[in-house]
């Protein structure tokens, strides 16, 4: 009965967990008198969309001439990293068909060098030289003000504030994260729905005394025992139950506000969600800020913001050892020269870089390992009555 | 063995001659393979689709023929089981001899295991011509073919197209307690009542009832309903009735549109059917509870799913895996859902994918529950009449149907139908709940044979303390045994719904009543002319 | 018995003899100049039949071309068949004469223009695709092949006399399957071995097959006629399967189709993906013709109470048709006509398809007869008077073509009557009561 894929972490045998392993059916009667006594009202929501905040709308002014190009162009200079002309290797990837021959890939995977022996590069990114990839020199960016260095701020294009946001500075020129949303970046886009349909998805709670009005409230992110359900159209299920996971690792609660019908964060702070490869093994941010806008149907939709260990988040991309659209080797190496916080005591090397995160939610109850309800959606789309209102209207 | 007659040789009684020959449903041809060679056989491949007569299926088995291209589907389902009976991997268990050679013909072999399986899939031992052919052609086969299985193979497939199986037959047999009267034989009877209790062929000690004369006295058929009834296997039969008379075969052609019905998905669609089923068998088999509680009953079963459709919270604490698990899910008091009208098996079947039909919905209520003909619209409609064309875009379906009702050439239908179906407005065309249609309040009041009410909860006390409820599940029950209505005056018929009363309306006493009456084997008189023949 | 014995010992010398391989070249040669004829045999290619249904009409009566016979103006709801109006024929003013008995709406009309008969009592039997079926099937695989858009496989209108309605295909890649699966007999293929398998299977029906009498010795009538029945679709089998036994004549124009990707749904409920499914289909059910597997297929889109609708729409045609008012300018009801369009446009794919495929000079088309119906006259009326009857395609030369003829009043079985007429039927009068007709359309017949 234990569950699959939980990335070799053992998972702790709860006694709700024995109980059912033993076959027996468990009554599972609901009202809601089992909310929290604490808070007069808690909206439970499952985290439905989630990927780097990207802002793509000027890539001219962002990225000038896409000096990094495509998969084609990544290639190319990889050929040229391990000896051949411009010219061969050009006449190589012609003969291609869009992906490099294993024959070719296994010897720049290794052109690597150690203490002189061959290594990988993506095991070793720094055994071989920066390649310097192009970084965004735009004027835009999706965050929130750190505080951090003034002379590399953002303009948020939404708040216009200025805004710390060294994060997309590294990759936002990379082609992979040339995308608007809904479209995820690309190697977020892929996993993003593995995560979805096999791993356990992640829960968002709004508590406060009255959530229809403007006023204080608590945000808790959860890890969740289940993945999540798909609707018939293919989308994530709102309205469903999803089941709480006790363990704490995953618990995160920040004070925060709603105001004109915006959530943000009063206190940041950390939090942490355990995610899973090959999307990301985990969200984690420091001094965390949130705006998110509660939507009239009920959904959410806004930026998670702070700073994140650009060490782990470039581990994702170098254990892929792979080229989709990004030059592994060079975003490793732009993550860490953009790092802006943290500085490493002996090195000086900052060890945390400034980072936002796109997130949308829906409606959903959430359960306790007990089965209690703690929290229940404010409204599930009606779909039916939007969609015969637009067909009315039409 | 039988005369050569069958009970419904004359056109001068229908409405009491039963049918004699009732082609077995898709759902019994697949519990009687899996009863006679195991649930590892694999059936795959379509049945051609059945025919509801009178609002039951079993009704139109008793009518139907076989069409070209249906006997094309039941050959290849044939051959697909033939295969796999005597493949490498079930020949060990499921023949039970070894031939002299594998290669070649073994009549004797052959003959063992043709006989044993004849007898469970024709529902009679194979009169000694019938096994005569099939070890013939049986042997013929595996020495061309140099394969004995290949033999038992295709004479196995060809007993899995024959009418003796694809067809349940009701032979009759001069009556010896009534001279010159006749009476179902004693195979006959046994598969009617198989069918009828447990939806599938008749096992070996009912077969050796049939045989031993036993079940054609009321103490041996005492018995054998007894045992029957009071077996776990009962719950096959009160799923096949149900399915039938709730009329679940739709659901294979039913969709919702995702845009509109996002919550309605393919789970869901299956769930909703299973969802009633064992509202049902809890209710009736496990409670041995009063049929009309079917309709009020605050208990169910919901998985996470259909949780989700119906706007309810339920969680499941197991595990992170697929499928769906069911949990017991009891209604609070005053809650809109209760009873299996409000369940997505009944709202969701009878709408369109896009929008309600209240009309629809009222008149599947009285047909399948109340078995109250609705009539069929009158020809040529003048639909303008009933427009507001400064308006053509009514918010609700009551608004709609409103303006349709003032037509009076449609009012006297609409009136039967459309307040029945007008109480469950808060459940959209997929069963989910609702509060507005098209941003407008839904107003669910309702009406049902004077009674006035409001919401789905009203409407099922109103069909709960419906005469007609009763008795409709008796008629249909019966009907689901025999493929013909009772005729209600008939005094036995009387006598069976006075002991469905006095049970509190048990349903499973209803089908033992039934499964025990002559009323179910009578063999109209008019067939003993034939038999004469 | 004796005679079963005898048939087993051919096929038992058949398969002593074992696989038999037939080099044959294949000639365009085969056929004469005119496309018409077998050079080799001097033998007509087989006229071929089609009944194509569509629900719930073309409009109220503003369709009904202003004049009759050749060069008439198509109406707007017919715009999609004008590359085919010297190819096909408009038949209007007919009705269903109801007898006495209730519009069963999206049947009885239906009941009365396929069978000739009007009856609320009993069931939908004999309609006159089947008639014809059985006139000029000649010993085709397929006595007659059906098929329809929406998912529903009672979504058909053929039916034999004894057995009821023959369930549709609903599956593109099933229908597929059926006709050009592993069972299909390539005609033009050089190589012919006959499969083994199936001739044992072809003689171990006989054991069915003797059953038959000791069964029927013991049935009454009306269990006989079932039992009947039965075995006329056995013998549709052991046809099926004697034909896969036997050398195909080569047919030029036969080629196999592709094979169809896997259905995403059984059900279809948006216009659009019907009318795509459906172009697969009749393309698979040309083929079928083309390559001699059949000579007689039905096509229904849906059945009469169109379910479908249009994407972001929660109501359906068949709602529309009640609810949606007359176009005070244009006549007719305008978000029917959307659903309208698209059915002719997917009849006018229909005609292309089987115009594409050539037989010597001609094309398939020429050697056909599409018979192409609806449920009702006026949709919105729910009428069974004033119904669009539309054929395609000259019937091998026997039918005259490029025509609008209008009857009203008249019954619109005569249109029937002439098409079984036409595919030689020995018919001289069909359909009970008021729909009685005894004489056929001469207008149209060569």
């Amino acid at each position: 009965m234990t569950s699959k894929r939980y990335c070799g972490i053992a998972r702790p045998r709860q006694n709700w967990v024995t109980t059912i392993a033993q076959g027996a059916t468990v009554l599972v009667t609901l009202s809601f008198c089992c909310l929290s006594p604490a808070m007069a009202e808690t909206h439970g929501y499952v985290i439905s969309w989630f990927a780097t905040a990207t802002y793509n709308l000027n890539p001219q002014e962002s990225c000038p001439n896409n000096r990094n190009g495509g998969r084609t162009e990544e290639y190319t200079r990889e050929l040229r990293a391990i000896g051949y002309s411009e010219q061969q290797a050009s006449a190589i990837m012609a003969t291609q068909g869009g992906v490099l021959d294993p024959k070719y890939q296994r010897r720049y995977y290794m052109r690597g060098r150690v203490n002189g022996k061959p290594v990988s590069i993506y095991n070793y990114p720094e055994s071989v030289p920066d390649p310097n990839i192009q970084t965004v020199t735009g004027k835009y960016a999706y965050g929130f003000d750190l505080g951090g260095n003034p002379s590399s701020k953002f303009e948020d294009p939404d708040t216009h504030e200025k805004i710390d946001n060294q994060l997309w500075r590294a990759v936002g020129c990379s082609h992979s994260f040339d995308t608007v949303p809904p479209a995820q970046p690309y190697f977020e886009d892929l996993t993003w729905a593995l995560m979805v349909d096999t791993a356990p998805g992640w829960s968002m709670q709004i508590s406060g005394d009255d959530l229809s009005k403007d006023g204080k409230v608590t945000v808790t992110l959860d890890l969740l025992t289940q993945h999540l359900k798909r609707d018939a159209a293919g989308n994530v299920l709102a309205g469903a139950t999803y089941v709480i996971d006790p363990r704490l690792r995953s618990h995160s609660v920040l004070e925060g506000q709603i105001n004109n019908g915006i959530l943000t964060i009063t206190k940041p702070g950390n939090i942490y969600l355990e995610g899973e490869m090959p999307f990301y093994s985990e969200i984690a941010l420091r001094d965390t800020h949130m705006r998110v806008s509660i939507k009239p149907s009920g959904t959410l939709a806004g930026y998670w913001g702070g700073y994140l260990d650009w060490s782990r988040f470039v581990y994702m991309y170098t254990a892929r050892a792979d080229i989709n659209g990004e030059d592994v080797v060079g975003l490793y190496w732009a993550l860490k020269k953009m790092a802006d916080s943290d500085p490493d005591p002996n090195s000086g090397q900052n060890r945390y870089i400034s980072a936002t995160w796109r997130m949308e939610a829906l409606p959903a109850y959430l359960a306790n390992s007990d089965g209690k309800i703690v929290a229940v959606p404010v409204n599930v789309p009606d779909n039916v009555n939007a969609a015969a209102a637009a067909a009315a209207n039409k | 063995m039988a005369l050569a007659v069958t009970a419904v040789a004359s056109a001068a009684a229908p409405s009491t001659a039963g049918p004699s020959s009732v082609r077995i449903s898709p759902s019994q041809y697949r519990q009687s393979i899996a009863d006679i060679f195991g649930r590892s056989i694999a059936i795959t491949g379509r049945f051609e689709p059945e025919t509801r007569t009178q609002g039951l299926l079993a009704i139109g088995a008793a009518r139907v023929s076989v069409t070209d291209s249906g006997l094309e589907r039941y050959d290849e389902l044939a051959r697909g089981i033939a295969t796999q009976v005597v493949d490498a991997e079930h020949r060990a268990t499921l023949v039970p001899c070894s031939p002299h050679s594998a290669q070649g013909s073994d009549d004797e072999c052959a003959r063992t295991f043709l006989t044993s399986v004849g007898r469970l899939l024709y529902r009679r031992p194979l009169t000694e011509e019938e096994v005569q052919d099939e070890v013939r052609a049986a042997g013929e086969t595996a020495n061309k073919a140099h394969d004995f299985y290949a033999g038992l193979s295709a004479v196995l497939a060809d007993m899995l197209i024959s009418p003796n199986f694809l067809y349940r037959y009701e032979f009759v047999e001069p009556d010896p307690a009534h001279a010159g009267q006749v009476r179902l034989d004693a195979y006959s009877k046994a598969s009617a009542l198989s069918f009828f209790l447990w939806n599938t062929t008749p096992d070996k000690i009912l077969l050796d009832a049939a045989q031993s004369g036993q079940l054609q006295t009321t103490q041996g058929l005492r018995r054998q309903v007894d045992r029957l009834v009071s077996s776990p296997r009962v719950e096959q039969g009160v799923r096949a009735f149900f399915s039938d008379m709730l009329g679940f075969s739709d659901f294979e052609t039913l969709s919702k549109d995702p845009s509109f019905f996002p919550r309605y998905t393919l789970p869901v669609k299956d769930q909703s059917q299973e969802q009633t089923l064992r509202t049902i068998v809890d209710e009736l088999v496990t409670r041995h509870g009063d049929y009309r509680d079917l309709f009020t009953t605050p208990h169910t079963f919901l998985t996470t799913s259909l949780a989700a459709l119906y706007r309810v919270p339920l969680a499941d604490t197991t595990d992170n895996g697929q499928p769906d698990h069911w949990f017991p899910y009891s209604y609070p008091p005053g809650d809109l859902r209760a009873g299996i009208l409000s369940e997505a098996s009944f709202t969701a079947l009878y709408s369109p994918s896009g929008r309600t039909s209240p009309t629809g919905r009222g008149k599947a209520l009285r047909e399948t529950i109340l078995c109250e003909a609705v009539p069929p619209p009158p020809g040529n409609v003048d639909f303008k009449f009933i427009e507001d064309t400064s308006n053509p875009e009514f918010k609700t379906a009551r608004q709609r149907l409103t303006a349709h009702r003032s037509q009076p050439m449609c009012a006297g239908c609409h009136k039967l139908t459309d307040p029945i179906g007008l109480a469950l407005e808060n459940f959209d065309s997929s069963g989910g709940y609702r509060t507005t249609e098209n941003g407008v309040p839904i107003d669910a009041t309702g009406e049902l044979n004077g009674h006035q009410f409001v919401g789905s909860q009203g409407l099922a006390k109103a069909v709960h303390d419906d005469p007609a409820t009763t008795s409709c599940v008796a008629t249909k029950a019966f009907a689901f045994e025999t493929g013909y209505l009772p005729a209600v005056s008939d005094p036995q018929w009387r006598q069976i719904m006075d002991k469905f009363a006095a049970s509190h309306y048990n349903f499973l006493e209803l089908m033992r009543q039934i499964a025990l009456s002559d009323l179910t084997y009578r063999v109209p008189s008019s067939a003993l002319s034939a038999a004469n023949h | 018995m004796k005679k079963l014995w005898t048939r087993r010992r051919v096929l038992r010398g058949m398969l002593q003899g074992g696989a038999v391989s037939v080099g044959l070249p294949i000639l365009d040669c085969l056929l004469n100049t005119n496309g018409t004829a077998f050079a080799a045999t001097g033998s007509g290619l087989p006229v071929r039949f089609a009944t194509w249904f569509w629900a719930l009409g073309l409009g109220e009566a503003e369709w009904r071309p202003k004049t009759a016979g050749a060069d008439y103006e198509l109406p707007v709801q017919l715009a999609p068949l004008k590359p085919f109006q010297k190819k096909m024929n408009l038949f209007s003013g007919g009705q269903v004469f109801l007898d006495g008995q209730s519009n069963n709406t999206h049947f009885t009309g239906v009941q009365g223009q396929m069978t000739g008969k009007v009856s609320s009592t009993e069931g939908y039997f004999g309609s006159f695709d089947t008639v014809i079926a059985d006139v000029i099937d000649n010993g085709t695989r397929f006595h007659s092949i059906e098929a329809t858009c929406s998912g529903d496989p009672k979504a058909t209108w053929s039916a034999r006399a004894g057995s009821g309605l023959q369930p549709a295909e609903v599956s593109p890649l099933a229908l597929y399957t059926r006709i050009f699966g592993p069972e299909f007999r390539d005609p033009n293929a050089a190589v012919f071995t006959p499969d083994p398998q199936v001739m044992i299977r072809k003689s171990v029906l006989s054991v069915v097959e003797d059953e038959r009498q000791s069964l029927m010795k013991k049935l009454g009538a009306s269990d006989r006629a079932k039992l009947d029945n039965y075995f006329t679709a056995l013998r549709a089998l052991e046809q099926k399967l004697a034909i896969q036994l036997q050398k195909p004549e080569p047919l030029p124009a036969c080629t196999k189709p592709l094979q169809p990707e896997a259905d995403k749904q059984q059900t279809v409920m948006m216009c659009v993906d019907a009318m795509q499914r459906h172009d697969v289909m009749v393309g698979l059910l040309a083929h079928a013709l083309a390559c001699g597997q059949t000579r007689v297929v039905n096509m229904a889109l849906t059945v009469g109470m169109s379910g479908l609708r249009r994407e972001g729409d929660p109501t359906n045609h068949h709602t529309y048709t009640h609810e949606e008012p007359i176009d005070a300018a244009l006549g007719y009801q305008v978000k029917c006509a959307w659903f309208t369009q698209r059915y002719m446009e997917a009849l006018h794919n229909f005609a292309a398809i089987l115009d594409g495929i050539h037989e010597g000079d001609q094309t398939l088309l020429d050697h056909m007869l599409v018979y192409c119906f609806t449920d009702h006259g006026a949709p919105r009326l729910h009428s069974v008077r004033n119904y669009p009857v539309i054929t395609l395609g000259g019937a091998g030369g026997k039918m005259k073509t490029g025509l609008h003829i209008p009857k009203p009043g008249d019954a619109v079985t005569r249109v029937g009557l002439t098409a079984q007429q036409i595919m030689g039927v020995p018919v001289s009068s069909w359909g009970t009561k008021s729909n009685q007709v005894s004489s056929p359309i001469y207008e149209v017949m060569v």
